[in-house]
């Protein structure tokens, strides 16, 4: 070959070369638990982690690898690992890198869950965050404290739609000797790949683009392997004697996968956040696609941004691809092919014209998900962000009145008549109010 | 482990055991621009199995501290002097690449002291075309990505991995990004000049393995075999498939190779 392999190559390729004895060109699906050894060398090689391969499915597996080592490929990174969802991607990175005391400087315009884990749940196992809002760069670099672990956030918050400044907010993890941590759900490695610009671990949920199908649920955690763990003392686990596998150092055995290696050994092992095989092979099946899927996501995004802006049924639209969004100029740059599929918008008549909207849609659907192949509709504010206080809404950057589509791959024309059909409802709503 | 010599904090990766100068020590030597990490699949490996495995990092290299050294004579010196300074009395030195001239020049002076030799995907001379000297001189990343590219063969390029979850690319360019800036120039501009490699190696009298790569197109296997051929003793294993980086891309193959030579010359 003359050179690496480009985007939509690896996306059908990367990880997998049909093996020998079958020759399979699907990848296969290894629905099993275990690994017959060789012998009992074998089989201490691999738990030693002299040798590459598979003793266990909680902690690897043929298939999954596919799906890891594709996400690996397609971010530019060392290594990756599924996991069982981006949630558990997420807590089991945290559980990773964190011991009881440590601190985190996380977004504050966060996905319900992710905010709930921080704020609620890791506390009770003595780890805090605090939350600043994404876009004040100041407020971040003062809100990092000597025990400061990462910094966390989504480069395109969920559902509020805020940028974050990858490149500028790297610098500031840079300086403070901490790795930089974004959920990049909603960006994909199509829109932008953040370890170029100075991201340390990527979180997705794969259940969404990058399944695009809606089928199966995924996470994975992918390791940039441009954190130099072993620069203070402040990972120890990384970069000192670690209790497994006489006192393996990860940081002077595995360098730059060196995260990984302690996530597989300690994060897999230990908590088990597995994905299963099958729901991996579902998951390839739609990372097949994500290239074209996603041009067609931003053809349908642009054309409904057109159709909403200055509908009269609409009282305010939001996207980082309108010159209002705030992050509109910081889009542009990092991300030229577009800021996503997610618009947030809201209804002249405000919640229950928002309501009747939401019930009159029949195309499009009503449920807890985005990144699907179908148009999804939902109120952010009595779903999934309905765990998280009311201060926190106000500082997420939600309204009561938010309506937040995922944009489908369906022909524009009939997305555009199911929407007139929700609009219709809701004017109706609003003249029975008056 | 960590060890003083001249002066220079050396980090010296020893498969994850105690190391002790007392049993068969397996000395291995990273190619340009590279460190201790290229022998991750190997230095775990012979470590478990009983030998006393060193795979240091070079000057300017890795976790070593120092300036990389300018010469492919004065890494051999480098390396027999940190032999001589763990006071060990005889190694296998196994070198990748420019390790290869270094294994070549050190074998070729020290009879008594290095017992045998494996060279992995090297050859008697390893000239660098000026494109890539000017690259590691001025735009250091792209010389980087270059040669991880041009490095792996197909299986490296389609990122399947016997480690599961890693892409050989991403390592590599990592990996080679990590060091001293100056480590890969130096390097480079250090195989470019060397010119003693087929004299020394018509001199080394100690049993070689060669482990070279089908798909090499950094060091081609048809210089791989005249290095084989220049060799007294020596012997060749050619991977298909592989490309340069094979320790990483095939380590079964080439630990398997290995300890069958290291075994066969145990009895010899």
């Amino acid at each position: 070959m003359s050179g690496d392999y480009k985007f939509d190559t690896l996306s059908l390729h990367a990880g997998h070369v049909p093996d020998e004895r079958h020759g399979s060109r699907a990848v296969p699906i290894h629905q099993t638990t275990s690994y017959v050894f060789k012998d009992t060398e074998h089989a201490a090689a691999l738990y030693n982690q002299e040798l590459g391969g598979h003793l266990y499915t909680r902690i690897s597996n043929p298939t999954i690898a596919v799906l890891e080592q594709r996400i690996a490929a397609l971010e530019g990174a060392v290594a990756a690992t599924a996991t069982a969802s981006g949630m558990a991607a997420l807590a089991t990175a945290v559980l990773v890198l964190c011991s009881q005391g440590d601190h985190i400087v996380a977004s504050s315009r966060m996905y319900g869950a992710n905010i709930n884990l921080l704020e609620n749940t890791l506390p009770r196992f003595g780890i805090t965050t605090s939350f600043v809002d994404p876009n004040d760069l100041a407020g971040i670099e003062n809100a990092i404290q000597t025990n400061t672990k990462i910094i966390f956030g989504e480069v395109i918050g969920n559902p509020g739609l805020d940028i974050m400044d990858v490149e500028a907010i790297a610098k500031i993890a840079v300086s403070a000797g901490i790795p930089l941590m974004l959920d990049c759900t909603f960006n994909t490695p199509w829109l932008l790949k953040p370890i170029e610009l100075g991201a340390n671990l990527i979180i997705h949920s794969l259940t969404k683009w990058i399944g695009g199908h809606g089928v199966a649920i995924g996470g994975v955690v992918v390791d940039g392997g441009n954190f130099d763990w072993g620069q203070n003392d402040k990972f120890l686990t990384i970069a000192g004697p670690h209790y497994a596998m006489d006192g393996i150092n990860f940081y002077e055995e595995f360098g730059p996968a060196a995260f990984t290696a302690k996530f597989r050994a300690e994060g897999m092992y230990n908590f088990g956040p597995s994905l299963s095989p099958t729901n991996a092979f579902h998951i390839l099946q739609g990372m097949e696609t994500l290239s074209l899927r996603m041009k067609c996501h931003m053809d349908n995004t642009a054309k409904m941004l057109k159709f909403l802006v200055g509908h009269d049924a609409v009282a305010w639209v939001r996207h980082p691809s309108l010159p209002d969004h705030p992050g509109h100029e910081l889009a542009k740059r990092m991300m030229p092919r577009g800021a996503g599929s997610i618009i947030v918008f809201g209804l002249k008549g405000g919640r229950d014209a928002g309501r009747a909207f939401i019930e009159s849609v029949e195309l499009s659907s009503h449920l807890a998900n985005v990144g699907d192949a179908k148009t999804l509709v939902i109120h952010p504010a009595s779903t999934t962000h309905s765990h998280i206080s009311a201060e926190a809404m106000v500082e997420g950057g939600l309204s009561d009145d938010m309506i937040r589509i995922s944009i489908g791959l369906e022909d524009f024309t009939d997305i555009k008549a199911d929407f007139e059909l929700g609009f219709q409802a809701a004017a109706k709503k609003l003249k029975l109010k008056e | 482990m960590k060890h003083q010599l001249f002066d220079t904090n050396v980090h010296i990766a020893t498969g994850g055991r105690t190391f002790s100068n007392e049993g068969q020590v397996l000395v291995f030597i990273h190619g340009s621009g590279q460190s201790h990490l290229t022998w991750i699949l190997q230095s775990r490996y012979f470590a478990y199995r009983g030998y006393q495995v060193l795979a240091p990092d070079l000057p300017g290299h890795g976790l070593s501290g120092g300036t990389p050294l300018e010469s492919i004579e004065s890494m051999a010196d480098w390396i027999i002097a940190l032999l001589d300074s763990l006071e060990i009395k005889t190694a296998c030195l196994v070198g990748h690449s420019q390790g290869c001239l270094v294994t070549i020049e050190a074998a070729a002076r020290h009879p008594n002291l290095i017992a045998r030799v494996g060279l992995i995907a090297g050859a008697l001379a390893i000239p660098v075309n000026d494109h890539l000297l000017s690259l590691s001189d001025k735009a250091l990343s792209k010389a980087i990505q270059a040669m991880i590219s041009w490095g792996h063969g197909p299986m490296g390029h389609m990122h399947d991995n016997t480690q599961p979850g890693h892409s050989f690319l991403g390592f590599g360019n990592q990996l080679m990004a990590a060091n001293n800036q100056n480590a890969l120039k130096n390097d480079l501009i250090a195989c470019n000049k060397y010119k003693n490699g087929k004299r020394a190696a018509s001199k080394i009298q100690q049993p070689a393995l060669c482990i070279l790569a089908e798909k090499d197109k950094m060091t081609p296997l048809k210089f791989g075999q005249q290095m084989a051929d220049a060799l007294i003793r020596g012997q060749v294993t050619t991977i298909e498939s592989a490309g340069h980086m094979l320790p990483a891309e095939f380590p079964a193959e080439v630990n398997t190779a290995l300890r069958n030579f290291l075994n066969k010359t145990d009895k010899s």
